[in-house]
């Protein structure tokens, strides 16, 4: 410790420090030190001539280490490293010894301040000894967007992102993209065909160089920050190869019916399927649970009289891993179930259905081809609509309360009257509010046209009797006799979102939702940065402003996300020592981004430093001591306990 | 014994309590000048045995300040700190020192006069306690 | 008589498991024997002190020591052999880092005393009477080593060449630093004779670890039932083999025992309790619906867990006195 290796900088910092202690015998003091070669007063060190005079002193001095005893390091630790490493010194050379906030301003006595200064200023000369060099590292950002959900939010933000040139991954569990807009016949107040709106985007998706969609799959981890990030996937096989054009062929052959997803049960598909005519991927799937090759080894029809010879049952699960630069989440709703409540008849009785059951019915490309009939073949005569059938569930009110379900509600009037002529429909509800004056305008349009509005003052006690007909009661309403009831349940947070929040450490909100960054400001971008949100993965929403919160997202990123652009990597990330290291894995366990990866081969661990933001509790954490966290070793540390504590 | 200054060593998180402790300086609330700081990145990087060797080197009281719960920069880096220490506390008593000379507490970013408060009746703490001298074979290590 | 180098054991505060493993050589000690001379080894053959005190300084090639140092005499022979010796070796746990019989140091001589000879429900000692340093007996004066307030390991007492861990080492640790020693190519001075590695690599349990293991509530080896496959830690067992350096063959998990710590530290983790203390910490569950207390609660000896072979060599050494 006797060679003269430190330069020390006192700042008066105007007299804001000068003031607080006694500057002058602190200098001295430091002076007759062994270790310092130079102590240099200034005024005011940060002022335009204080970092002149700090380059001088420095130019002119070859010191090991400068300790500045001043303010904050929070205020001014990277002003002074910068003007170093100007001078082409390493920014480890520099250390801070807070003798401001943390020392005079604090202490009552000047003295008392003096002493303090100094078991401060020991401790950083202490620490700067064993300081080692630190490297400024930057990366290009990744333009690429990994978009969760394939649904019109999801097609929407990558169409959106593929036109400006960027390279666009939608994964969907799912067999196909579509989500649930393929499965709805007609969008509300328009009447929109939602096919049509929807074909000429698939296929556009299908012939973007830009956009790659991965079905049958999910996504398994996300590590990395805004500009980084790395996704795995696990894509189940589906036992067909792209080389499938969806000809139908292997349909004929197929001794297999399965329930259909699609028809939310209300149909049957083959064991080889598509999810509809004209899909994206226009490839067939089987079902490996149901589907005699894999069942008992007894079939193989599909395989034999496919064209193409697309069939692969030997087809493998595949796990990928793609670079990205932001995540979109697009993974739309469910709708609740309404089974809990036994008052409703749902699945005890026939004929009772929930609205999305009922848009199937009523669809062209439904089960019964959109002949809305009963189980028994019929055309029912009298239908009722129940609304707000959430409310049954919780006493006031559900959560999941939305005037868009009003909206949807309403169509099962003008559907029926497109297809049944002179039958009734009754829409029994607890106050009709409609979301804006184009929805008002739809529900003047057909209420008593096509349909009857029946106020029930309390809709919890709904209940439906099986008779010859099913027979509606509740508080306030005449006994109704219908055919066909259609339950408006709403909607609630896809299945599996809150697994992927945890996956991608994301807050939900008090519905289950992700939680948006900011409600007013960006509703769309999550609470991590780089991972948006979009469709009803924020919230219930219409189709219209589901595809506006595609746009939003893919806006941001692209605001964002510009090619050649550079992110700063983080400078004090940890390391670990091959040599010592042998893989116990305790540091993956309690890195929070995931930045640590087990080398199979090595059989140890190793430190991603793109990933690394330096907290350095994989380093307190590694119980072989192989693990250093930079700039913060723990030589460092014992060494300013030991500068403080003693001479 | 009432000019007796114990000595204090508080590991501190950057991004709250070092923040918190410089809210107290600009607000010029003042404390015992006993208590010193000593940056780290996070709580999470606070290994036992730095706290030790503040204790072996001659501290009479050793604190770890974070983040409050759910506020950690890094996520949980200060529930990790939390659950070390607590283990690390229930072992002090084995080794004869009380378990109140280690104090492992939450300062977030704005909170000057919570800093101070921590800060002055840690110290009032290890005032009533008494100097910490380990004894043993570290005796002749300490000064 | 051939020059061959000669050789010393000796034992303090120990059990006598370190003499078993030079027995353990068995066969092999014939080779041993064959190559060096013992001149010295209270535990098997009849020497006395005076033996090693009339041999010239560094007449001795290399001594083994094994044990903590408790009393005066340990201090003292060992302080002989070291004068006599070239090299000497810390054979053992209690040797390099103070052992079991460290675990003394969490409490004191006086108490220590109070137990053995008062309180102890076997002891008989109306009179009271308490090992002296000197006494009179029959008018001889009889003297007694003294029993020192603190265990303290070998490098606290001389300087040590190198070190060995274990409790014991195994035979074949020895048999290797013998054939290291005999080989002339030594490691610096200092070095602990066995890989700076954690048992961890070693240990066929390590690839059950997932990546994000939690333990949820911490348990001895007597609450449930050991799986024989997997981590111990992701079991909720402690095990210290993280925090323990490798060299033992990983026996006691062939035994489906979780690890002691008996091999101590990396030379990089220097305190090996609270490196375990901290990577324990680090898996604990974070589930705050559990009080810290009900995940703890059977931790029921933290020191004498953690520094089972390591009390002497850990950062805050002994529990403080009152005096």
């Amino acid at each position: 410790m006797s060679e003269k290796k430190s330069i020390v900088f006192l700042c008066n910092c105007g007299n804001n420090i000068s003031d607080f202690m006694e500057l002058d015998a602190l200098s001295q003091w430091a002076a007759n030190r062994e270790d310092v070669l130079l102590v240099e007063r200034h005024n005011l060190l940060c002022s335009p001539d204080g970092r002149k005079h700090f380059q001088e002193v420095l130019q002119e001095h070859d010191a090991e280490r400068v300790i500045i005893g001043a303010c904050s390091p929070k205020m001014h630790e990277k002003t002074f490293q910068t003007l170093a490493e100007e001078l082409g010194i390493n920014i480890s050379t520099i250390h801070m010894a807070n003798i401001r906030e943390q020392c005079g301003w604090v202490t009552a006595d000047k003295k008392d301040a003096t002493e303090k200064a100094k078991e401060l200023i020991r401790g950083a000369i202490q620490r700067s000894g064993l300081a080692e060099d630190l490297e400024r590292r930057t990366m290009e950002v990744n333009t690429d967007v990994l978009i969760i959900g394939g649904g019109i939010a999801g097609i929407e933000t990558a169409l959106c992102l593929a036109r400006a040139g960027r390279k666009t991954y939608i994964v969907e569990r799912d067999i196909a993209i579509g989500g649930f807009i393929i499965k709805t016949e007609e969008v509300a107040p328009n009447m929109e065909c939602s096919p049509c709106v929807l074909a000429p985007r698939l296929s556009e998706i299908n012939d973007s160089k830009n956009i790659e969609v991965i079905t049958n799959a999910e996504v398994k981890s996300v590590i990395g920050f805004f500009g980084n990030f790395t996704a795995a996937i696990h894509q189940k096989a589906r036992a067909v190869e792209d080389s499938c054009i969806g000809c139908e062929a292997c349909f004929e052959v197929c001794p297999v019916d399965v329930e259909s997803r699609f028809h939310h049960g209300l149909g049957t598909h083959k064991a080889i399927h598509t999810l509809f005519p004209g899909s994206v991927p226009a490839a067939a799937a089987i079902d490996k649970n149901r589907c005699r090759h894999y069942t008992d080894g007894s079939c193989i029809a599909c395989a034999e009289i496919c064209p193409f010879g697309s069939v692969n049952f030997e087809q493998k699960d595949r796990e990928r891993e793609i670079q990205v630069g932001s995540v979109v989440i697009a993974t739309g709703f469910d709708v609740i179930d309404p089974s809990s409540n036994p008052n409703l008849g749902y699945k005890t009785m026939e004929d009772v259905y929930t609205l999305s059951e009922f848009e199937r019915i009523a669809s062209s490309n439904g089960p019964y081809g959109g002949d809305i009939r009963m189980k028994n073949g019929r055309s029912p005569d009298r239908i009722a609509v129940i609304h707000c059938t959430d409310v049954m569930f919780e006493k006031n009110g559900s959560p999941s309360c939305t005037p868009l379900m009003n909206m949807i509600a309403l169509k099962v009037g003008e559907y029926v009257h497109k297809k049944i002529p002179g039958a009734e429909v009754f829409n029994v509800h607890a106050g009709m509010v409609m979301a804006g004056p184009k929805e008002t305008a739809y529900l003047n349009k057909i209420r008593d046209k096509h349909t009857r509005l029946i106020e029930c003052t309390d809709m919890t006690t709904v209940t439906l009797k099986q008779d010859d007909r099913i027979v509606m009661q509740g508080a306030g309403l005449e006994p109704i006799e219908v055919d066909m009831v259609v339950l408006a349940t709403s909607m609630k947070p896809s299945e599996g979102t809150a697994a992927l929040a945890e996956l991608l450490h994301l807050e939900l909100d008090e519905n289950g939702y992700i939680l948006p960054d900011h409600e007013l400001l960006h509703q769309t971008g999550s609470s991590l940065d780089g991972i948006y949100i979009a469709g009803c993965a924020v919230g219930p929403c219409n189709m219209g402003t589901a595809v506006t919160r595609g746009h939003a997202a893919a806006g941001d990123i692209l605001s964002k996300l510009v090619p050649g652009r550079h992110i700063e990597l983080e400078i004090m990330t940890s390391v670990i020592d091959e040599k010592v290291c042998i893989g116990c894995k305790m540091c993956i366990s309690v890195c929070p981004y995931k930045a640590v990866n087990y080398d199979e081969q090595k059989h140890i661990c190793q430190v991603n430093e793109v990933i690394c933001r330096g907290c350095g509790t994989c380093t307190a954490t590694c119980p072989s001591g192989a693990s250093k966290a930079r700039h913060f070793t723990d030589d460092q540390i014992y060494a300013e306990i030991g500068g403080i504590l003693h001479e | 014994m009432s000019d007796y200054k114990p000595k204090i060593i508080a590991f501190v998180c950057n991004w709250c309590s070092y923040a918190g402790a410089d809210k107290a300086g600009g607000k010029k609330l003042v404390y015992a000048p006993n208590v010193k700081l000593i940056r780290v990145m996070c709580s999470g990087r606070v290994d036992p045995q730095f706290a030790m060797e503040a204790f072996r080197k001659g501290a009479d009281g050793v604190m770890v300040l974070g983040c409050h719960p759910g506020d950690c920069h890094y996520r949980s880096g200060n529930i990790k700190a939390f659950n070390r220490f607590s283990i690390f506390q229930r072992m002090l008593a084995q080794f004869g020192i009380e378990k109140e000379r280690f104090k492992l507490d939450w300062v977030g970013a704005g909170e000057g006069e919570r800093f101070q408060i921590t800060a002055n009746e840690m110290t009032e703490t290890i005032k009533r306690l008494g100097p910490l001298s380990i004894r043993g074979f570290v005796e002749s290590e300490v000064a | 008589m051939t020059h061959k180098p000669k050789v010393a054991f000796y034992w303090c505060a120990s059990c006598g498991g370190c003499e078993e493993t030079v027995v353990d050589l068995a066969e092999k000690v014939l080779d041993v024997v064959a190559k060096v001379d013992i001149v010295f080894w209270p535990c098997a053959m009849d020497f006395k002190y005076k033996d090693v005190e009339t041999m010239k300084d560094g007449e001795i090639a290399v001594a083994f020591i094994n044990g903590a140092i408790r009393t005066g005499e340990q201090d003292h022979v060992a302080k002989l052999l070291r004068k006599k010796s070239g090299m000497i070796i810390s054979f053992g746990s209690c040797s390099t880092h103070g052992g079991v019989p460290a675990l003394a140091n969490l409490t004191s001589r006086k108490k220590i005393f109070a137990s053995s000879y008062h309180h102890s429900p076997t002891v008989e000692n109306p009179e009271g009477i308490e090992p002296m340093q000197t006494s009179q007996v029959n008018g001889h004066e009889l003297i007694l080593p003294e029993f020192y307030e603190t265990v303290r390991k070998l490098s606290d007492i001389v300087d040590v060449d190198y070190y060995m861990t274990g409790c014991p080492p195994t035979s074949d640790n020895l048999a290797e630093a013998v054939g290291v020693i005999l080989s002339g190519n030594l490691p610096p001075k200092g070095t602990v004779l066995s890989p700076n590695k954690a048992l961890c690599g070693d240990c066929i349990r390590n690839e059950t670890k997932p990546d994000n293991m939690v333990v949820e509530r911490i348990r001895r080896p007597i609450d449930i039932i050991l799986d024989s496959e997997t981590c111990f830690l992701q079991q909720g067992v402690i095990c210290m083999g993280p925090a323990t350096r490798t060299g033992c063959g990983a026996l006691c998990i062939d035994g489906n025992m979780p690890c002691t710590g008996c091999y101590g530290p990396t030379d990089n983790a220097r305190d090996q309790g609270a490196k375990m203390i901290a990577a324990l910490g680090g898996i604990l569950s974070e589930n705050r619906e559990m009080e810290t207390n009900e995940i703890l609660e059977r931790l029921t000896d933290p020191a004498g867990t953690f520094y089972r072979y390591t009390l002497a060599a850990s950062k805050l050494g002994s529990v403080r006195k009152e005096e």
